[in-house]
């Protein structure tokens, strides 16, 4: 059974290419399914999208034959948000959220398994580097910071993403990790298990995570003061928030919210989504005022939807997506990206919004210019990074 | 996924978790319940065999594998029938949901003046799922059900799923687990749980919807990689248009709505469909039962399941001629994977459910494998029928690792007999096993062989050093197993 003999060892060390303090806390969201980003960010402006989505579409901001809560809440003259977004206005009118538009990866298969595993690897096909893209910029840059939670993924399994040469644990609730009350057991089960994990990182870090985490008291934080929603992703997002505060190390953290493939009824399942992203971004934009400075959030989703709705007021699987950066550096109230437009010709495929701006355009650039890492081409391995402007 | 206002104020750490569990020890007995007999050696590759094979090797399997070899105990497995396995059956007289139709279950749930009940028949297909895992004879049946599950995922918080997958459990995937391939995908693509979890009852002429389409080309059949193109699921979805469930008499049967189907003209992988009307998409499933594409996605799963998670190529292909010549006989392709390949199986990370059920099973637990075994296979990740996706559960070691508290809770849990309506008798097996120590037992029973000296030495030592009296010993020794890598790997 190979119990190791050995005395604790020292945290396996990784080799990194270069050395920096840290920069912003980096939270990574993703919306799991292929959210349809046509009727979050909506181009009102476009008659297209009117045509393409008749019983789906957003009404325009100034359609005055739908309610005034059902239409679509201008951002530019030519986008808006959807009226459930409306939370997320305050960040856009602080200029602290950027939008960029079809934007997505190059992959055409519409596969949300293929999708997402190249896009949480970073890489243009199978061939690539089997780590994700976090899990290589934790490996490639030297923060000094050998804290447990470095990085960590909120829920049951950590993402695909964070995989790499530096151990990454998952975390659901902070008040649920524990060993129990019985003082005598936990005593002697950490004495077995520091025997046992001796020569396993993962073990060992989840060991140092409960000493560290014991040291939070979520009882005792403001937190609780803003009405995160009672879902997983608001209980994510309220974690996440705990751990910024109390300073433990936390670099990244990484959150999904799924639901979103819509292929039938749209409409209702789409609306409490947004209500959950919106109401839960709102919290913790209000809970982390004060960190603002030094944080950066970034949404993204494998692929977008067909523009054209479907017979059963849904969407079927499209291309071209949209990112949302939200952070106090970020350049905000600006919807970035070239519109490639909806008209038949200018969609691709079986009728999909093309996609003018690469993903790793946008994360390269936060890498870079807030995270304190240059390794982008490690980190995006045959990808030549743009910049962007977001930050 | 919305969680109920107590536990995400637990969770958030609003109110103080509550740790008053009460602690609940039925005496169940139970007819042909095994004993533990004598504690046979068993060579380290045919114990793992074994629990790829299983959910955890029982003592009296281990026997029966030491005795008649591990292929004869294959055919063993391959032949049992329900018959066979009574003492389980007894074990899921309660659970009334499992053995109802589609309209049965759907009355059940009704409750007229009051909201649906959507919790009660999926809480009983988990519970009886996960009590024939730990306690059904026929182990490898259980193990491609499974499989199976996965392959042909359904979650049942999707509408009318919450009801049409105990149907679809009983009819499409436990009938056909160990027959006919072809046979399996005939009956899931006309489940009418599957048809609403992938939205094909919303599926109309003229205005397709793809979902289905999709899914039964890219993760039923040939696979990603399999030669199929976007318009081949345009152009499936076609063909699907129509297939539906009923919705009032005989409600959750499955139904062909003529008049939504598109009788146009369709091109499904090079092949012209004649208009027609159900047989349409009925011989495109038959193609893809045929398709080399399918025999390798199919036996590819199988050997990574089995095997390691990156399986021999060469096997794989075997395995796929196997397939093909026995036009998708299960026990077929199963005797090439596990008879030929076990010898070269790899170490593979445990999943939750099989990290849970390995420990119940070898520590010999009673438990009624209700919601204090569910709550922790929630927070490892691993609720059967709750995964959102069509993909299943992963199957690679690396998405499961990184998660490991939840399991050390469980291990300390179940040795102290702190779970509700589950507990297991340290001492009794103890004195029934023939060791004279509790560690060498606690060893043998769950990695198969004794620590060396050193091994012994270091953790008695740490464990001893850390206060434990003689009586906490054996407690204390089998949570720390069961929270060790070692048992995390099998």
């Amino acid at each position: 059974m190979s119990l190791p003999n050995k005395p604790w060892l020292p945290r396996l060390a990784f080799t990194a290419a270069q050395t920096a303090p840290r920069g912003d806390t980096l939270v990574v969201i993703f919306l799991r399914g292929a959210a349809d980003v046509l009727n979050m960010v909506v181009p009102h402006g476009e008659s297209a999208y009117y045509r393409l989505r008749p019983g789906l579409g957003i009404p325009r901001p100034d359609d005055n034959r739908a309610p005034s809560d059902t239409r679509t809440i201008d951002l530019d003259g030519f986008f808006g948000l959807h009226p459930d977004l409306c939370p997320m206005l305050e960040m856009w009118q602080y200029k602290h959220l950027a939008l960029i538009h079809a934007c997505g990866a190059p992959d055409e298969s519409r596969s949300h398994f293929r999708a997402m595993e190249l896009m949480e690897r970073g890489v243009d096909d199978e061939r690539g580097p089997a780590s994700g893209w976090i899990g290589r910029h934790l490996a490639t840059l030297h923060t000094g910071n050998f804290s447990p939670l470095r990085a960590v993924g909120l829920g049951e399994l950590p993402q695909r993403s964070l995989s790499g040469a530096v151990p990454v644990s998952a975390l659901r609730s902070i008040a649920d990790f524990h060993l129990g009350n019985n003082i005598r057991a936990v005593h002697q089960l950490r004495a077995a298990l520091n025997i046992l994990y001796a020569d396993d990182p993962v073990g060992q870090e989840t060991v140092r995570m409960l000493d560290l985490l014991q040291k939070i008291d979520p009882t005792q934080s403001r937190g609780s003061d803003y009405s995160y929603p009672e879902t997983n992703f608001g209980l994510a997002l309220r974690q996440t928030a705990l751990l910024i505060q109390a300073e433990i190390g936390l670099e990244v953290a990484a959150i999904d919210l799924g639901g979103w493939d819509t292929h039938f009824a749209q409409a209702g399942i789409h609306a409490s989504l947004l209500k959950d992203l919106a109401a839960g971004l709102a919290a913790f934009y209000a809970d982390m005022a004060a960190q603002m400075k030094s944080l950066t959030v970034v949404m993204m989703s494998e692929f977008g939807r067909r523009a054209a709705e479907n017979g059963s007021l849904g969407t079927d699987h499209g291309h071209g997506s949209m990112m949302m950066v939200l952070g106090g550096h970020v350049n905000g109230g600006k919807v970035y990206g070239q519109w490639p437009g909806l008209e038949k010709e200018q969609l691709i495929g079986p009728g999909d919004l093309a996609v003018t701006t690469d993903y790793r355009d946008v994360l390269g650039e936060l890498l870079q210019k807030r995270l304190n890492n240059h390794a982008v081409q490690e980190i995006f391995p045959g990808y030549a990074v743009r910049s962007v402007g977001v930050v | 996924m919305s969680i109920s206002r107590r536990d995400f104020l637990k969770l958030t750490g609003l109110v103080a978790a509550s740790s008053a569990l009460a602690s609940c020890r039925p005496l169940y007995e139970l007819a042909g319940h095994p004993h533990l007999a004598q504690w046979p050696p068993l060579n380290p590759a045919d114990f793992r065999a074994l629990n790829r094979l299983t959910f955890g090797a029982r003592p009296g399997e281990r026997a029966r594998v030491a005795e008649i070899g591990l292929q004869a105990w294959v055919e063993e497995q391959l032949a049992l029938d329900s018959s066979d396995d009574l003492a389980c059956a007894l074990r899921l007289r309660n659970l009334d949901t499992l053995d109802m139709s589609a309209q049965q279950l759907f009355d059940h749930s009704n409750k007229l003046f009051d909201d649906f009940d959507i919790q009660t028949i999926p809480s009983q297909l988990r519970q009886g799922t996960l009590l024939r895992q730990v306690y059904s004879k026929r182990q490898l049946y259980e193990v491609m059900v499974e499989f199976w599950s996965n392959h042909f995922n359904i979650a049942t918080d999707k509408g009318a799923c919450y009801y049409l997958k105990t149907v679809d459990d009983r009819e499409v995937i436990r009938s056909h687990a160990l027959g006919s391939f072809h046979n399996l995908l005939w009956a899931s693509a006309h489940s009418p749980a599957m048809l609403t979890y992938l939205d094909n009852q919303a599926n109309h002429k003229g205005a397709p919807n793809e979902n289905y389409a999709r899914e039964l080309l890219e993760l039923h059949t040939l696979g990603i990689n399999g030669g199929y193109t976007q318009a081949d699921v345009m152009e499936l979805a076609r063909c699907l248009t129509g297939w539906s469930v009923k919705e009032h008499f005989w409600r959750g049967e499955f139904t062909f709505d003529g008049e939504k189907h598109d009788t146009g003209e369709k091109v499904v992988l090079g092949a012209q469909i004649r208009p027609g009307g159900q047989e349409e998409a009925e011989s495109v499933l038959e193609r893809l039962g045929r398709h080399p594409s399918t025999a390798l996605f199919i036996t590819s799963k199988l050997a990574r399941r089995f095997l390691a998670d990156d399986p021999p190529a060469s096997l794989i292909q075997k395995a796929a001629q196997a397939f093909e010549t026995s036009k998708g006989e299960i026990r077929a392709v199963l005797r090439v994977i596990l008879l030929d390949g076990l010898p070269l199986a790899r170490e593979k990370y445990r999943r939750p459910v099989n990290f849970v059920t390995v420990a119940l099973r070898m520590l010999d637990a009673e438990s009624d494998c209700g919601p204090a075994i569910q709550d922790y296979l929630l927070r490892m990740g691993q609720m059967p029928f709750t995964w959102p996706t069509p993909d299943g559960f992963p199957d690679r070691s690396q998405a499961w690792q990184g998660n490991l508290l939840p399991r050390w809770q469980f291990a300390l849990a179940l040795s102290r007999n702190e779970l509700e309506k589950t507990s297991v008798n340290l001492t009794a097996l103890l004195s029934t096993s023939g060791h004279e120590n509790p560690l060498d037992m606690l060893a043998s029973l769950l990695f198969g062989n004794l620590p060396s000296q050193t091994e012994r030495d270091a953790l008695l030592k740490a464990i001893r050093s850390a206060g434990a009296s003689d009586d906490e010993l054996l407690p204390i020794l089998a949570s720390g197993l069961l929270a060790s890598p070692a048992f995390q790997w099998s």
